[in-house]
């Protein structure tokens, strides 16, 4: 199993990470995202940043997370290299919504979102601050975005689609 | 798709008609001739339509020649939602608020610049803040961003960045009423902190260029532009400051349209009825984001000037670098436009798409109240922008809007791929122009070939008379985040 891929739309870029579980498809999600913005083995383990994010639905913690990263990245500097993650509630081994209408985007679930559990993620991300001297800067992220979202469990291997804006 | 049901107007537009796709409320109008149409993604086309379906939406969902796939709305998207009944949409803005493009020109002419370009570049890529992870040379407290919140350009000023005479001509005078600060999350206060007078990366720039073709010579003169004669465009926005404040709606849009049970057939078209708290404090919040990125430009503006004056040793009124417009082409506006030969006040989202005013109309400065709004273009790096004014037939059509850049052809990997082994810089110098750019990749994403032809895209526009052309700039020196 590959931790991630990056794919190609117009104008903009995707990474397609995978995990055995959801919490290291998540993880790889980052680290993907992470190589979008310079290249992985540049970044050194100096410092260390603890984030938690939660949301009221799957989709929505995994673009808040890594709109989290973008946030540090964008505001601090702060590029991430490991990433430890200590919390993840709940912890899923099926999708979230029973099998319902599948590509939905979060349509017509809405009064159910509101009674679902919360979603979380904790994490302590090691890493560094980001100097144009020593990593190449490759691409500024605005934002992760829920344009043709996927986290989906595909012949037992988690498989997230997320697209950047770029 | 039901590509088969796409109806031709006439030689510059194409009707997606209302059966296309279930849930439209108006038909799509996509203006492009023979050759753009061959451009046209598929899934633009089905962008157009969805946006179709949004509540409240007038006369018909748009999208400009340089149309191509966004989120939720296209890229080259406009459309105008009633103030009753209609949606609000930061989709229809995009993360980057108030992305824009200014012009300044000069007293310079080309040939006493060419000489001297290199260095002239060199000093406006050290004066000017670029690239990825890059931070600007202003640090604001909080009291500073919240001021700037809310005067936009004119706190730039107030800075010493620039003069007063500056701001009667820009959209919206630089500073567009209405916004608050206090609706801002601290996450976007913090993320703007080090973002003011940054242009950043992508497809922004700063580009030192000269009038090579007048096509209406009376115009031109109106606008005080003449051949040869040098200009300098800069296209930036609202920085991470825009992008965390879009972040941050988007996730109280998705809670408000399950809340006012809005059909949405793409969770990128999260919205809110324009009258509800959710949608009204989007707008409080997008237009202090607007009004950064007016700052922003103002900033790099007044760097601009300096960095000419030290190249060039001359003094301000000799280098006569004024502002000759600057427009806004990622926003939502409340404006009052005709339809059915009603007066009716909406709001118009713009998401890479500029404002285009006719000659006469109110809200445009006093100095182009007679001739119409200057509408202004950016092509690629290597090949050339465009000057345009609005029509009177833009306010018929298209809510008085036109075009806003080529659009891209190539996705960001392709033109890598098709770059592999060259060397874009030389490239460009080889055709007289100097660019500087901060990452590697950037120059080959951003070469002439990603990009459809502008020329194309700005006939369009022309032949469809929602704006007329007035001059061609082309560009000598470039920088790139």
């Amino acid at each position: 199993m590959k931790d991630f891929e990056i794919f190609d739309i117009s104008g903009d870029v995707g990474v397609i990470a995978f995990g055995r579980d959801l919490q290291e498809a998540f993880v790889n999600a980052a680290k993907g995202m992470y190589s979008l913005i310079t290249d992985p083995g540049t970044v050194e383990e100096r410092t260390v940043i603890d984030i938690t994010v939660e949301d009221n639905s799957l989709e929505g913690l995994l673009v808040s997370w890594l709109n989290e990263l973008i946030f540090y990245f964008d505001t601090y500097s702060f590029i991430g290299r490991k990433i430890e993650v200590n919390e993840f509630t709940p912890t899923l081994t099926l999708p979230p919504r029973g099998g319902g209408k599948g590509e939905g985007e979060g349509e017509g679930e809405g009064d159910k979102i509101a009674s679902q559990p919360t979603y979380k993620i904790k994490a302590s991300i090691r890493g560094e601050e980001f100097d144009q001297q020593r990593h190449e800067g490759k691409l500024l992220i605005k934002a992760a975005t829920y344009h043709k979202l996927k986290v989906e469990k595909i012949n037992g291997i988690w498989e997230i689609h997320v697209i950047f804006d770029i | 798709m039901a590509l088969e049901k796409l109806r031709r107007i006439d030689d510059t537009k194409i009707e997606v008609p209302l059966d296309y796709k279930p849930g439209m409320r108006v038909k799509g109008i996509i203006y492009v001739d023979a050759i753009l149409e061959k451009a046209l993604e598929p899934q633009s086309i089905e962008q157009v339509a969805n946006v179709a379906t949004l509540p409240g939406i007038i006369k018909s969902s748009m999208a400009m020649p340089d149309v191509h796939t966004g989120y939720g709305f296209t890229i080259g998207g406009v459309a105008a939602f009633g103030l009753k009944e209609g949606i609000v949409s930061p989709g229809g803005v995009g993360y980057d608020i108030n992305c824009g493009v200014r012009l300044l020109k000069s007293n310079l002419r080309k040939d006493e610049v060419i000489s001297q370009i290199k260095d002239l570049i060199t000093v406006l890529y050290s004066e000017i803040p670029t690239g990825v992870g890059s931070k600007g040379k202003l640090r604001l407290k909080s009291e500073d961003e919240r001021r700037l919140l809310l005067k936009g350009a004119g706190w730039a000023v107030e800075q010493g960045f620039g003069t007063a005479e500056d701001l009667e001509k820009m959209e919206s005078g630089g500073c567009i009423e209405g916004a608050d600060p206090s609706l801002v999350s601290d996450k976007a206060y913090e993320r703007g902190k080090a973002q003011q007078g940054t242009l950043g990366s992508g497809n922004h720039f700063l580009e030192v260029q000269y009038v090579d073709e007048i096509y209406d010579e009376h115009a031109a003169n109106s606008l005080g532009l003449f051949h040869d004669q040098i200009t300098v465009m800069i296209h930036t926005g609202s920085r991470g400051f825009g992008h965390q404040v879009c972040t941050d709606f988007i996730q109280v849009m998705a809670r408000a349209a399950s809340k006012y049970k809005i059909e949405l057939p793409d969770r990128e078209l999260v919205c809110a009825p324009f009258e509800s708290p959710e949608a009204q404090d989007y707008l409080g919040a997008m237009k202090a984001a607007a009004n950064y990125a007016w700052a922003n430009r103002q900033c790099i503006m007044h760097w601009t000037r300096e960095a000419f004056m030290r190249v060039f040793h001359i003094s301000p009124g000799k280098l006569g670098m004024t502002l000759l417009y600057d427009v806004a082409h990622n926003i939502a506006k409340v404006e009052e436009h005709q339809v059915n030969g009603e007066k009716m006040r909406l709001i118009v989202h713009r998401k890479g798409a500029t404002r285009a005013f006719p000659p006469g109309h109110p809200e445009l400065p006093e100095i182009y109240r007679k001739i119409g709004q200057p509408v202004l273009i950016p092509g690629d790096m290597g090949r050339a922008s465009f000057v345009l004014l609005g029509t009177e037939k833009a306010m018929q059509e298209t809510f008085g809007s036109t075009c806003h850049g080529a659009g891209r052809l190539m996705s960001r990997h392709q033109a890598i791929k098709k770059a592999k082994g060259r060397a874009i810089w030389r490239e460009m110098e080889d055709k007289g122009i100097i660019v500087r750019a901060t990452g590697r990749g950037t120059l080959a994403e951003e070469m002439s070939e990603a990009y459809k032809d502008i020329s194309n895209v700005v006939d369009v526009v022309h032949k469809a008379g929602i704006s007329r052309k007035v001059a061609r700039l082309r560009p000598i020196g470039v920088i790139k985040g």
